[in-house]
């Protein structure tokens, strides 16, 4: 069952983070997976493993504008999951992630 | 990364030490002075296609958008350049403003804010209410000085009325560059955009003391070809084509 979750939890990270990196465009989005993986060893399949390390990268190269990219792919995310998405103060991508492992977990 | 930095340093200060001894070689500095702007103004508008032809090659998103604007404001103005170019050194006109270039000069200035402005807004929620607030103060702030500054100068030279809206056009436009591209610094201060939001400030930084300079020394009549105003002109272009080269290598 918790790896069930987890599994359906890294499939829809996997596709917000494809869809939401989408707002830099085509070539933008290919330019951030190749920095993860000649920066991190990350290939794009193992990202939403490591989201930790995909907010890492974004922060290393747009600093305070990655929050923009991180909150286009956790509302995309929480569409995915069918959760609301509700702006919090002090939130950042990796809480809104947890929250959304709450959810799975107590749905 | 370091060497486009030291190579553009060595341009930067060679530059300025040839203007500085323009006494030595006044006959080519007045050459230089003419000949060299649309030759860094054409490298500018090529490193920025080159950032185009990149981002074009799949386009979606506003990459392509911003890069088709800067590139094609810088190419407005290298067509400013050289019409400038041949005004001074085949028609021998002794200072061709305001002339046609101006047109070009002027309308470079509209895609080019159109790029910075679809650049930061595309980023603009990470920005505080805080920051964008201080940054327009100090825009209208500057553009009251500025405009204060040039107002007796150029009124008391009784010029034409297009030469005395050209005068404050240019350091007025240029301001409206400087507190957008401020709030791209302001928001990829963090992170390794840094550097080419800090070149693409400081050229339009140059931009601004230049058109200023140049505003200033036309009303006294101080201004000639090779005036020390023109090498911030030729920095400008300069740290515009190391800002592009550098987001190319970052992102």
């Amino acid at each position: 069952m918790v790896t069930q979750r987890t599994e359906v939890l890294k499939k829809a990270l996997a596709e917000a983070i494809d869809e939401g990196l989408l707002m830099l465009g085509e070539s933008g989005r290919d330019v951030i997976y190749f920095r993860l993986k000649q920066s991190y060893a990350l290939k794009r399949e193992d990202v939403s493993s490591n989201p930790e390390i995909f907010v890492s990268c974004l922060r290393e190269i747009f600093g305070s504008g990655a929050e923009v990219i991180e909150r286009a792919v956790i509302k995309k995310l929480y569409d995915k999951l069918g959760i609301e998405f509700k702006e919090k103060k002090d939130f950042g991508f990796m809480e809104y992630l947890n929250e959304a492992r709450k959810f799975l977990k107590e749905g | 990364m370091l060497g486009i930095c030291k190579v553009g340093l060595i341009i930067a200060v060679g530059l300025t030490l040839l203007y500085a001894f323009q006494g030595f070689y006044p006959d080519f500095i007045y050459v230089f002075s003419n000949a060299f702007p649309p030759v860094i103004a054409g490298a500018a508008v090529v490193t920025s296609g080159l950032s185009l032809e990149r981002y074009w090659r799949r386009a979606k998103g506003p990459f392509p958008t911003v890069w088709f604007y800067f590139t094609l404001g810088l190419f407005l103005w290298l067509i400013g350049e050289a019409i400038w170019a041949g005004y001074t050194l085949i028609l021998s006109v002794e200072l061709p403003y305001p002339s046609i270039a101006d047109a070009f000069w002027i309308g470079g200035y509209i895609p080019f804010f159109i790029g910075l402005y679809v650049y930061v807004k595309l980023f603009s929620h990470a920005l505080t209410k805080k920051a964008l607030a201080i940054t327009m103060l100090v825009a209208a702030v500057l553009t009251v000085l500025v405009s204060v500054a040039l107002l007796t100068p150029v009124l008391e030279a009784e010029e034409d009325l297009t030469k005395i809206v050209m005068d404050f056009a240019y350091p007025i436009l240029d301001l409206a560059l400087l507190s957008t591209a401020l709030l791209g610094l302001i928001i990829f201060w963090k992170g390794k955009l840094r550097k080419s939001w800090l070149l693409i400030n400081a050229a339009i930084l140059m931009n601004a003391c230049a058109d200023i300079l140049f505003s200033y020394t036309t009303a006294k009549d101080l201004y000639y070809c090779g005036h020390m105003v023109d090498v911030l002109f030729d920095l400008a272009y300069l740290f515009f084509l190391m800002a592009f080269y550098v987001h190319t290598k970052e992102f």
